[in-house]
């Protein structure tokens, strides 16, 4: 069984049809790249998987680990192993880092019948995790978001994706902004994440983080669909050919 | 804990009278270098505050917090009148109305043309949890003087979706996503003395 398997998606956004028959397949083990230029529909992609209520499904299907997921909400997708990496991670004032990471853990306890963690077990969990990501403990105070820069963000994205241990991570145009420094901190997040039961699925228009994170397939999406599916020989190709070279 | 019929929190009073005028309604009149600085609480009952800044150098800081719920109407009117020169103002009202929760909110600062170099600072933001509640706001500035900083703002709406969405794929289910939202809203904003009745009064709503 196929980690996540889509099957002829159409999404709209108002009365606009971003994704018109979509099909694509990642297993468990797997890191496989979505490249595609600005507008063919990456990011609704993304964001149908987690559920974002402005985006309409009048077709197809979403199994994850087999699962039909569509009638799920984004909280109970996310609790059963799906987590989104955000291009443009939302700002919450007032809400401070730790208490915000805490409620998810503990979110995720109660969803498997679990008690929630006690603080110790909350900290030892959380201060490893930071360090080895370089976020500081004046970072885990801040309100989440508020005021950090664009590469920062991106850090507290990766950050919560290794809190949480999901089992399918989408990296939405991580890399987007991002200098060497930031793009590394990205790219080691994945790579230490990599494991045989948890796929990737990396959303990119260039080959900037792909050259810190070798993936295993590369989809090429155009207007809405999955083009073609292939080796990592194909990020050469769009930077040498360009994306109409696969139509 | 405070009642919920307690309206105010004083935290500084200096050279500053207190008149109450009716079951709802209040007069601080802060003279010569006075300071008042307190926190308002309603949740049923109408607010109306009259504040003079009557001697040079008068200050006052004011923070309001409303919280409407079932068939509840809150009218808040809260006038400021900058009636010495150099005198400051600084008035922050946040709430939230759900059910059939109505609020009105007016708030008026006044400054006469001889009451130059004053500074008074209004904002009001409004939550709307329900579509049967409603929140109004009308901020009046009267300026005559001409050497005065003056401003305000206002906003009304429902909770931010991009924000509950987000905590939603944190794993975090959505009424508790509201709950963390709404705290946020409140918080480091009026003293904590406050906080355990208005975690109370969310967990009913």
């Amino acid at each position: 069984m196929a980690l996540l398997e889509i099957k002829n998606l159409h999404a709209f956004v108002g009365d606009k049809e971003i994704l018109k028959g979509l099909n694509l397949t990642i297993e468990a083990g797997e890191v496989h790249a979505i490249m595609g230029r600005n507008g063919c529909g990456k990011s609704t992609l993304a964001s149908v998987i987690a559920g974002h209520p402005a985006y309409r499904v009048t077709e197809g299907h979403i199994l994850f680990k087999g699962q039909d997921i569509l009638p799920l909400s984004p909280d109970a997708r996310a609790n059963s192993g799906i987590f989104l990496a955000f291009q443009y991670p939302v700002e919450l004032p007032g809400v401070g880092l730790a208490q915000f990471l805490k409620a998810a853990l503990n979110a995720k306890q109660v969803f498997e019948g679990k008690p929630p963690m006690d603080a110790v077990q909350f900290m030892k969990h959380m201060n490893l995790r930071a360090k080895a990501l370089g976020i500081s403990p004046e970072m885990l105070k801040r309100p989440v978001n508020v005021g950090f820069s664009g590469g920062e963000k991106k850090r507290l994205e990766t950050f919560q994706m290794a809190m949480l241990e999901p089992d399918f991570c989408i990296l939405d145009e991580m890399d987007s902004g991002l200098d060497v420094d930031a793009l590394k901190v990205v790219g080691q997040g994945v790579s230490v994440m990599r494991e045989p039961h948890r796929g990737f699925m990396i959303i990119t228009h260039h080959d900037d983080l792909l050259q810190y994170v070798k993936p295993d397939k590369v989809s090429i999406m155009l207007d809405g669909q999955i083009v073609r599916t292939g080796g990592s020989d194909f990020v050469r190709q769009v930077e040498e050919q360009g994306y109409d070279s696969f139509r | 804990m405070i009642p919920s019929d307690n309206p105010f929190l004083i935290h500084t009073q200096v050279a500053t009278t207190l008149t109450q005028k009716s079951p709802t309604e209040w007069l601080f009149d802060v003279s010569e270098n006075g300071e008042l600085k307190a926190d308002f609480l309603r949740t049923t009952q109408d607010l109306t505050l009259t504040i003079i800044l009557s001697g040079i150098g008068a200050k006052c800081d004011i923070n309001c917090i409303y919280l409407c719920n079932q068939n509840n109407k809150i009218n808040i009117d809260i006038k400021v009148l900058h009636k010495s020169k150099n005198t400051t103002s600084s008035q922050q009202i946040r709430g939230i109305a759900t059910d059939k929760g109505r609020v009105s909110f007016t708030g008026t600062i006044t400054i006469p043309y001889d009451a130059q170099k004053c500074d008074g600072h209004q904002n009001h933001r409004g939550i709307l949890l329900s579509d049967t509640a409603e929140i109004s706001a009308t901020p009046q500035l009267e300026i005559w003087a001409d050497d005065v900083k003056c401003a305000h703002g206002s906003a009304i709406g429902p909770l931010d979706e991009n924000q509950i969405f987000y905590l939603k794929t944190r794993g975090i289910p959505e009424q508790e996503a509201k709950k963390i939202l709404l705290s946020s809203f409140f918080s480091g904003f009026i003293s904590p003395d406050f906080d355990s009745f208005i975690q109370d009064w969310m967990t009913h709503v």
